[in-house]
């Protein structure tokens, strides 16, 4: 892991700036997420404080501070999902898996997100678990279709 | 240097006439004027921000509002600061940033009368309104909304509810009532590059944090409080001082505790510290301090422990006296040890005048020349050596270090010790200077520096020998010859070993030394304090020479204590007077003894190390410590002790009275610091009742001892005796057509018996021996090397 992280720095600049947040896309797309080693790396590329590096990422809701679970789940929270209870789906996930969103469960099973829009509203409220949608959620078929997952 | 050739520019200002500088923005020119432009974020010094948006003036012929913080000045511009359009949008901007601040007490209409009936109910946890905010009176949002007559806010107030930190050592962070000015990020990255603070989240989520939310202490912060000094509102503030309330007098006065000796503002309100920072109303361009500065002098102040009556030991217990009757009490002890008998050790931050009369105390009086400072250099004569080389090639200013293209910092801790010299580094490797740095670990400084060499410990010698070989590499002078003779007597193949260190590094050091124009060298403990420090000072000085022959080289010696040159310079000192007289010089004896108009002796005097080893039998047998010396046991052996301190500590058990000391912040007094400027220290608060300055206390137990020329009457009357007596002019010339004649350098002897029980370790930060770590327990928090560092440093040597 930590050569992959070396590799992806290698081809940019050092001392500059302008390079920061193609290199965190860059870790990102090949690790996940961005580990907390990776900001320590960057900055000592990129000679800017870690504070600065970490800063960036949190102002970006692309990057990710938590390595991906075996399956994501995408709670939508889009105009029709959100007025058929797509709220109530997200509180009630979070308690069912323990996290909140961004974050991933300790054994690694899922990791949690909100998206705005998942372009079939028509279903509302979905769900989406790795590449399947769930159409028509409701609290009480959380656990079932959580249990196709592993 | 090309700021000098920027032309002058006129403008108008609300119809007055301003002349600056090309460049100069609205702002500055305004304030030249004397014109008041509101500011939130705008700090003197730092690049231009423009984030509150309420600078907004108007400039004739252009549309829209300009911010005068970021605008620069035309010939001939128009400028408008003040109109009812102005002011009307000033407030809405200030409505927005109240918005996410608690205001109801700011833009409440009883907010005059309120404060006599909300005494008790100020100390709450949760900051909802002024009245229960540590800033209450001394808040630029306060000021603010007086300006602009704020009497409402439309929007609804958001409280974003985020636990105030309260685990740091020295201040508490509330960031419910951050406005995002972005002062305190900018200050830290861009003045002190401690690199700590960053804006996190966006939006409304945005927030002053550190990365991953880690503490300040993990995230690696120095607490040097220039985020504390620049904050506009409550959101950081000291825990000292943080409910004694506005202070009502500032003082400037000098920090005695390390020798850069920083200008400081103690604001005080009757006789207690309030804080050490800025006056009202100059926050936006603070003094910058390090965190015994800005922290420590209130705390050791304050100190509950702290001793305020004379202390006279009767049957092993401490009986409190009475001025006159412990001054009686040891002027007839004293009396019966005059001569050889008697020694008096000081302390380097004592000032000018208490030295002076220390000294001449010991050698008038007491008829003896014991007389020397806590924590000497590892060789005695090396303050004097520096003081003849300083005399030929005067130090840099701190500010030049800035200026220079290269830097070679050697065997110096200095963010721990000098952080003041360190952020003067620092600033110089971000605007692209040449850094080299040189020490036996790896530290801070090499965060900031091109090229970090690491070399054995105790070899700093032959580390400066291998670099003087190098240099001497196709040299064909006058002084490399004699040089290259001297260094005959070195087998340099074997060094490289010896020391741990690479050619190429060694190679790399001297390449970059001959190839740049202005070098600053800076030396710190590693080279001063270790034994052999004098060959390390020939080496240093036999490099300067060779460098200065093509180029400009000049040498900075980074002292510990603020006074060190100062004292050693009044004759706190076993081997000479006064002006470096020597003892043994019988011209000398005879000078100090007609100035003084009395008999003195010409023995031999010991070292403050060699005085405690020699307690016994014929040796030492009363003794005057002056602060506090790590306590031994041969101190019991002693017939009569005197110990004046601040607080009892391990040494007082041996002593037989005890006698308050005023520090630095109640006596007046002067220093020379390492940039041999003469500072002045003001006293901030009156000492304790009946506590006298130590120039005092002496005065009269030499008076008791009909001793005729301690008639002082102010510290004014010493300082004019001492100008009367030592050539202060000396110390500031700026003579360098002398030259220097090349040192030599020998094969180092083994020093016998190099005096260590006296040594406080270069680690221990100390306040006239006192260890502050003790004193004040939280600054353990930065005399650890950070976690993170400590990480670091495997990972770059692997």
């Amino acid at each position: 892991m930590k050569d992959t992280i070396d590799t992806i720095l290698k081809q940019y600049p050092v001392n500059d700036r302008g390079s920061l947040i193609p290199m965190l896309q860059g870790v990102q797309k090949q690790e996940g997420y961005i580990s907390k080693e990776a900001v320590v790396k960057i900055s000592r590329h990129l000679r800017v404080s870690r504070g600065t590096v970490y800063g960036v990422t949190t102002f970006y809701s692309q990057f990710k501070f938590n390595p991906p679970g075996r399956n994501s789940i995408k709670i939508c929270l889009g105009t029709a999902c959100h007025v058929q209870g797509g709220d109530f789906l997200l509180n009630a996930l979070q308690l069912e898996i323990g996290i909140k969103p961004g974050e991933t469960t300790e054994d690694g099973r899922f990791d949690l997100e909100r998206v705005a829009c998942l372009g079939c509203c028509a279903i509302a409220p979905v769900m989406m678990i790795n590449k399947n949608i769930h159409s028509h959620m409701s609290v009480i078929k959380i656990r079932q279709v959580l249990s196709n997952y592993a | 240097m090309s700021k000098a050739r920027l032309k002058n520019i006129t403008l108008t200002i609300d119809g007055k006439s301003v002349k600056v500088a090309q460049e100069s923005t609205i702002l500055h020119a305004a304030r030249k004027a004397g014109i008041y432009i509101p500011t939130l974020c705008f700090l003197d010094g730092l690049k231009n921000y423009g984030g509150c948006r309420l600078c907004m003036v108007e400039v004739k012929n252009t549309h829209n509002f300009q911010t005068a913080c970021t605008t620069p000045v035309f010939q001939g511009m128009e400028v408008t600061t003040k109109s009812s359009g102005l002011q009307n949008l000033r407030r809405e901007i200030l409505e927005l940033i109240l918005s996410e601040h608690p205001f109801t007490c700011l833009v409440c209409k009883d907010k005059g009368e309120c404060q006599e009936f909300m005494h008790t109910t100020r100390k709450v946890s949760v900051t909802t309104g002024c009245n229960f905010c540590t800033s209450n009176g001394d808040c630029e949002l306060q000021d603010l909304v007086d300006y602009l007559e704020l009497k409402e806010v439309k929007f609804p107030w958001i409280y974003r509810n985020i636990a105030p930190v309260k685990d740091n050592p020295f201040y508490e962070l509330d960031y419910n009532l951050c406005i995002l000015c972005g002062r305190c990020v900018r200050v830290c990255n861009e003045e002190r590059y401690s690199e700590v603070l960053a804006f996190v989240q966006r939006g409304n989520k945005t927030l002053v944090g550190t990365a991953f939310n880690e503490s300040q202490l993990e995230a690696g912060c120095e607490y040097c409080g220039a985020c504390v000094d620049v904050c506009p509102t409550g959101s950081i503030s000291e825990k000292m001082g943080s409910w004694v309330g506005i202070p009502d007098r500032s003082t400037k006065t000098t920090c005695t505790f390390c020798a850069v000796a920083c200008t400081m503002n103690v604001n005080t309100k009757g006789n207690r510290i309030v804080n050490i920072g800025p006056k009202k109303g100059e926050r936006t361009e603070p003094l910058q301090l390090c965190v015994r500065g800005k922290f420590i002098p209130g705390d050791i102040v304050h100190h509950p422990e702290r001793i305020t009556m004379p202390l006279i030991k009767k049957a092993d217990k401490w009986i409190e006296a009475s001025w006159g009757e412990a001054i009686t009490f040891i002027a007839q002890n004293l009396d019966k040890y005059r001569g050889n008998h008697f020694g008096l050790i000081g302390s380097a931050q004592d000032s000018l005048e208490n030295s002076y009369i220390l000294q001449k105390f010991t050698r008038k009086t007491m008829q003896s020349n014991n007389v020397d400072l806590l924590n000497a250099f590892g060789e005695k004569g090396l303050v004097q050596k520096i003081h003849d080389h300083y005399s030929v090639c005067p130090p840099p200013m701190i500010d030049d270090i800035t200026s220079a293209n290269t830097l070679f910092v050697i065997g110096s801790d200095c963010s721990l010790t000098h952080p003041i010299i360190e952020n003067r580094i620092r600033k110089a490797f971000k605007q692209g200077k040449q850094v080299l740095a040189a020490n036996t670990l790896f530290n801070r400084t090499a965060y900031f520096s091109n090229h970090f060499i690491v070399y054995q410990p105790g070899e700093e010698y032959h580390f400066l020998l291998l670099l003087l070989s190098e240099l001497l590499k196709g040299k064909n002078s006058k002084t490399s010859k004699q040089i290259s003779k001297y260094l005959k007597n070195f087998d340099i193949s074997n060094l490289l070993d010896q020391c741990g260190v690479a050619s190429k590094d060694i190679e790399k050091l001297s390449n970059t030394l001959q190839n740049s124009e202005n070098i600053i060298i800076i030396a710190g403990d590693g080279v001063l304090k270790t034994s052999g420090s004098l060959h390390n000072l020939n080496a240093l000085i036999d490099i300067q020479l060779l460098i200065n022959e093509q180029k400009d080289c000049r040498m900075m010696y980074l002292f510990d204590e603020g006074n060190r040159y100062g004292s050693s310079l009044m004759g706190m000192h076993p081997d000479h007077f006064g002006g470096f007289d020597k003892v043994s010089d019988p011209s000398s004896v005879k000078k100090w003894s007609e100035n003084w108009n009395c008999k003195l002796s010409s023995n031999k005097g010991s070292s403050g190390d060699e005085m405690v080893r020699n307690i016994s039998g014929d040796g030492i047998k009363a003794l005057f410590v002056m602060g506090d010396i790590p306590p031994h046991k041969n101190l019991s052996g002693l017939k009569f002790f005197v110990q004046q301190n601040m607080f009892l500590t391990g040494t007082s058990k041996y002593a037989d009275v005890f006698l308050p000391m005023s520090s630095f912040m109640e006596a007046e007094g002067r220093i020379i610091n390492l940039e041999q400027k003469l500072k002045n220290i003001v006293p901030a608060i009156k000492p304790a009742k009946g506590n006298k300055p130590s120039w005092k206390v002496i005065s009269e137990i030499a008076h008791l001892m009909s001793e005729p020329g301690f008639n002082y009457r102010k510290a004014k009357d010493i300082l004019s005796e001492i100008r009367l007596f030592i050539d202060f002019t000396e110390v500031a010339s700026s003579d360098r057509s002398t030259g220097v004649q090349p040192l030599g350098t020998k094969a180092r002897e083994k020093t016998e018996g190099y005096p260590v029980s006296l040594t406080i370790a270069p680690d221990q930060l100390h306040y006239m021996g006192n260890i502050l770590t003790d004193l004040v327990p939280d600054l353990k928090a930065i005399s650890m090397t950070p976690e993170a560092l400590q990480k670091t440093e495997t990972e770059n040597n692997g």
